[in-house]
C-alpha cells in the first residue's frame, strides 16, 4: 500500500517529509488537510497528531508525527544504504550534533521570523516586527557557527549530504526565496552548502508543493 | 581514558549529559567551564563548540557537542533500552517523542526561563509579555501530552526512553524557579513527571552533581 502523507502541499513540514521521498524515490499520496479552514485542529485529525499539527504519515496502518521523527523512520527502513543517517558510531553521533544544531540553532529563529512574517499575516493577524527583526539578528549570530564548520567540512556532518542539512530546506527557503532575508547567503561557506542542498534535485521537485 | 565532561554545574544542558551519564553508571571527569566570566565565549572553548555553548565531551579524543547528541552517542556506545534500536517501530515512536520535546516544549520552556531567569541574571531588561506568550503556548502544547500521557506510561510508549529525560533539566527549573504549574495540574502529565523526576539519576543531578 502507498505511503499516505497527510498534510498541506505547500506547508514547511510537509515539504520537509516529501524531500525525502525524493530523495529515497518513495511513492507517496498527499492527502490534503484543509489548513486555512482548521482541519488540523479537528477532533478527527487529532486522534492521528494529538498537537493538531500536520504531517502525519500512515505506512500500512503505521501512524507516525513529527516531520524529522517521519523522515528518519522513512531512511532507516526504506533507505538504509543512503548515508542520510550514517551508519558508524562515531559518524552517527556527528549527524546527532548536526539534527540537534538545525533544531536549536536554526528552527526556532527561522520558524519564528516566519511566523511574525507570514504565518500570523495568513490568519488575519498582525505580525511583531521587532520580534522578528531579534530573531533575525539571533540567527545571524548563530550562522558564525555554521561558517567555522561548513569551512572544515562540506556539509554539517562531515564531508557527506545528511538528513540534517536536508531539514533546513523548508525554513531555509522561506526566509531566502520567500522573505528576501541573506541570513543563509551573506557569508561563503553557508552560502556554498546552501546553495548545494537547495538544488537538489529531490527540493526542485517538491519546493512548490509536496 | 576517561570521558571528559566540560559543562557547567548548574547548566541545564550540563544536567542533561550527567543524568544519562549516571543512568549508565558511566564514570566521567568534570571540566569546569567559567560561564560567569563568558569562557563558553573564548576562542580556545570555541574551537571545541562553534556556538560558545556548555556542554561538550572529550572521549578519549572524540569530541562531540549538543547535550542531546552526546545523550544518543552515550545510550549507543554503552548499550541501553533508553533508545530502543532493536525495532523500527518502537524506534520511530521513540524519535517522534524526541521531536516533540524539541519541538513542542524546549522552545518555549527554554524561551520562558530565559526571560524570567537567565536574562535577569545577566542584568539584562526581560519581555515580561513575550514570557507570557511562551507558557501560554507551553501550557496549550501540553494538552497533547496530556493526550498522549492517557494513553501510555511514557511519551514514546511503555518503557522510559531518552525522550522523556531530555524534559527534567528545563522542566524542574521552571517548575521549581518559576512555579510553572503545568506539569503538575494535569492528571496524566503529572503522574508522568512525578515518574521521572523521581528516577535516582535526576535525583543525583537535579539538585548539581
Amino acid at each position: 500500500m502507498t505511503l499516505k502523507l497527510f498534510g498541506a502541499k505547500t506547508s514547511t513540514c510537509t515539504r520537509r517529509v516529501a524531500v525525502v521521498c525524493k530523495e529515497l524515490n518513495i511513492p507517496y499520496e498527499l492527502i490534503p488537510i484543509d489548513l486555512p479552514s482548521g482541519q488540523h485542529k479537528s477532533e478527527e485529525y487529532r486522534q492521528k497528531q494529538p498537537f493538531g499539527q500536520v504531517p502525519v504519515i500512515d505506512d500500512n496502518g503505521f501512524i507516525l508525527f513529527e516531520s524529522r521523527a517521519i523522515c528518519r523512520y522513512l531512511v532507516r527502513k526504506y533507505g538504509k544504504d543512503s548515508d542520510l543517517i550514517p551508519a558508524d558510531l562515531e559518524k552517527e553521533a556527528l549527524f546527532e550534533q548536526a539534527s540537534s544544531i538545525e533544531q536549536h540553532n536554526f528552527d526556532p529563529y527561522a520558524y519564528g521570523i516566519a511566523t511574525e512574517k507570514v504565518f500570523k499575516l495568513r490568519r488575519g493577524l498582525k505580525g511583531n516586527d521587532e520580534l522578528a527583526a531579534n530573531l533575525q539578528e539571533t540567527l545571524v549570530g548563530k550562522m558564525k557557527g555554521y561558517e567555522a564548520i561548513l569551512e572544515n567540512q562540506k556539509y554539517l556532518a562531515g564531508d557527506t549530504v545528511t538528513l540534517a542539512d536536508l531539514f533546513h530546506l523548508p525554513y531555509g527557503t522561506l526566509i531566502t526565496d520567500g522573505l528576501h532575508l541573506d541570513v543563509l547567503t551573506a557569508t561563503p561557506h553557508v552560502s556554498r552548502w546552501w546553495k548545494d542542498i537547495s538544488s537538489r534535485a529531490s527540493w526542485q521537485a517538491v519546493k512548490d508543493g509536496a | 581514558m576517561v570521558l571528559k565532561l566540560h559543562g557547567a554545574l548548574y547548566s541545564t544542558c550540563t544536567q542533561r549529559v550527567l543524568l544519562v551519564c549516571k543512568e549508565l553508571n558511566l564514570p566521567y571527569e568534570f571540566v569546569n567551564v567559567n560561564i560567569q566570566v563568558g569562557e563558553q565565549k573564548d576562542p580556545a572553548y570555541m574551537k571545541n563548540q562553534p556556538f560558545g555553548q556548555v556542554p561538550f565531551i572529550d572521549d578519549d579524543g572524540f569530541i562531540l557537542f549538543e547535550s542531546r547528541a552526546i545523550a544518543r552517542y552515550l545510550v549507543q556506545k554503552h548499550g541501553s533500552p533508553l533508545i530502543p534500536v532493536g525495532d523500527l517501530k518502537k524506534l520511530a515512536l521513540f524519535e517522534q517523542a524526541a521531536s516533540i520535546e524539541q519541538a513542542d516544549f524546549d522552545p518555549y520552556a527554554y524561551g520562558y526561563a530565559l526571560e524570567k531567569i537567565f536574562k535577569p541574571a545577566m542584568g539584562l531588561q526581560p519581555n515580561d509579555a513575550f514570557a507570557e506568550q511562551l507558557k501560554g503556548t507551553l501550557e496549550k502544547k501540553l494538552q497533547g501530552y496530556e493526550a498522549i500521557l492517557g494513553k501510555q506510561k511514557y511519551l514514546a510508549g511503555e518503557e522510559v526512553t531518552l525522550a522523556d529525560l531530555f524534559h527534567l533539566p528545563y522542566g524542574a527549573l521552571i517548575t521549581n524557579a518559576l512555579k510553572f504549574t503545568g506539569l503538575t495540574d494535569s492528571p496524566n502529565i503529572a503522574r508522568w513527571w512525578k515518574d521521572i523526576t523521581a528516577r535516582s539519576s535526576w535525583q543525583a543531578v537535579g539538585n548539581g552533581a
